[in-house]
């Protein structure tokens, strides 16, 4: 996942993590990882900090103002659960298309590339 | 390629929803998703976010996500239908200039790539028709387990290819190289993100079939900067290798 600052809200890293803040933590599927109270309060996270305490690997690119961060691999496979990730990604008009509006349908994800 | 049997299904409540993942975005997909014409979600994953949360590590793939967002299968081998005759390309004009040497190799070792193309569709309909109660539907565990395998090396790698991604759209492309190398080296597995970084050398092939030449350039073999290519990749797996199997 690719941000393009020290420090994010916490509404872009859940969406880009997959991990969810509650009270009791960090959360994906059943796993939940203590944080502090500052942290769970704060309105913004500083990635150093939090990709840290989720044992997550971060690249930085200074001259390019670049920070990337990878999954975790708590688990030691791709999923930690079977629930779906949250999924949005644009067309080709750029509008965002939420895979989530799909639920109550059974749904195919389907990976090309043109290469 | 998909069309039919979507539009097949999709009166028995299923979507499909195709996703072209690279790192130039709308500018490398447009032409296919034009020409395609779908009538279901196309979208476009520029970051390769279906790595990093599916386990996606070739393609074409699929991922099964049941009517309350469970996923039933995870990321596999998904082959496309058939073509139809009159979508099939047409052969050459007899006049037209004779096909590079590689590419005449690269597709003598594509036609051994195996697919289990009449499986997998068998299944898609089972699912479709019997939900929970297809063989094809795994639970939750058996999904998890399946998916791939993810050390925190696998996770640095993942770091280095987001890295690499961002950088060759920041235009900083000698800088991109390193980063894609470092992912190639701790994602072994990734076909993806192999053919990705190669797709965005130069070479002198003209058209669209620019970035499937994915190897060293015939005129400065020496400037390629992978340890690998998908000719020589393709023969040191075994094309035959290439896809995993279909396992119900």
């Amino acid at each position: 996942m690719l941000f393009k600052s020290a420090s994010v809200p916490v509404a872009e890293f859940e969406e880009k993590s997959g991990w969810t803040f509650k009270p009791e933590g960090a959360c994906k599927g059943d796993v939940c990882i203590p944080l502090s109270a500052d942290v769970l309060e704060s309105e913004t996270l500083e990635l150093e900090a939090i990709t840290e305490a989720l044992g997550l690997p971060m690249l930085v690119d200074e001259k390019h103002g670049l920070y990337a961060a990878g999954p975790e691999s708590i688990g030691a496979r791709a999923l930690v659960t079977a629930d779906a990730p949250s999924l949005v990604l644009p067309d080709l008009d750029g509008q965002p298309f939420d895979l989530a509006s799909l639920r109550g349908q059974k749904v195919m994800v389907y990976a090309w590339a043109p290469y | 390629m998909w069309q039919d049997l979507r539009d097949e299904l999709h009166k028995q409540n299923f979507e499909l929803v195709t996703v072209g993942l690279d790192t130039l975005g709308e500018q490398g997909c447009r032409t296919y998703i034009e020409a395609a014409a779908p009538q279901h979600p196309a979208l476009i994953d520029q970051h390769h976010v279906l790595a990093e949360k599916f386990g996606v590590i070739n393609i074409p793939s699929a991922i099964w996500i049941n009517e309350q967002g469970v996923i039933v299968r995870p990321a596999e081998a998904a082959p496309a239908p058939p073509q139809p005759q009159t979508q099939q390309t047409p052969p050459p004009a007899a006049d037209a200039p004779p096909m590079p040497e590689r590419f005449v190799e690269m597709m003598g070792e594509a036609v051994k790539i195996k697919s289990d193309a009449e499986a997998y569709h068998a299944a898609l309909r089972d699912w479709v028709k019997n939900g929970a109660d297809s063989r094809f539907a795994l639970s939750p565990d058996e999904v998890i387990n399946r998916s791939r395998p993810r050390s925190a090396d696998v996770s640095l790698g993942h770091a280095h290819f987001d890295l690499a991604s961002a950088l060759e759209l920041a235009g900083a492309h000698a800088q991109a190289v390193p980063h894609f190398r470092k992912a190639h080296e701790l994602v072994p597995d990734s076909w993806t993100f192999r053919r990705q970084a190669w797709s965005l050398e130069e070479n002198p092939i003209p058209g669209p079939m620019q970035r499937f030449w994915q190897g060293p350039s015939p005129e400065s073999p020496e400037s390629w900067p992978y340890e690998g290519d998908w000719l020589s990749d393709v023969r040191k797996v075994g094309a035959e290798n290439y896809s995993e199997p279909f396992k119900p």
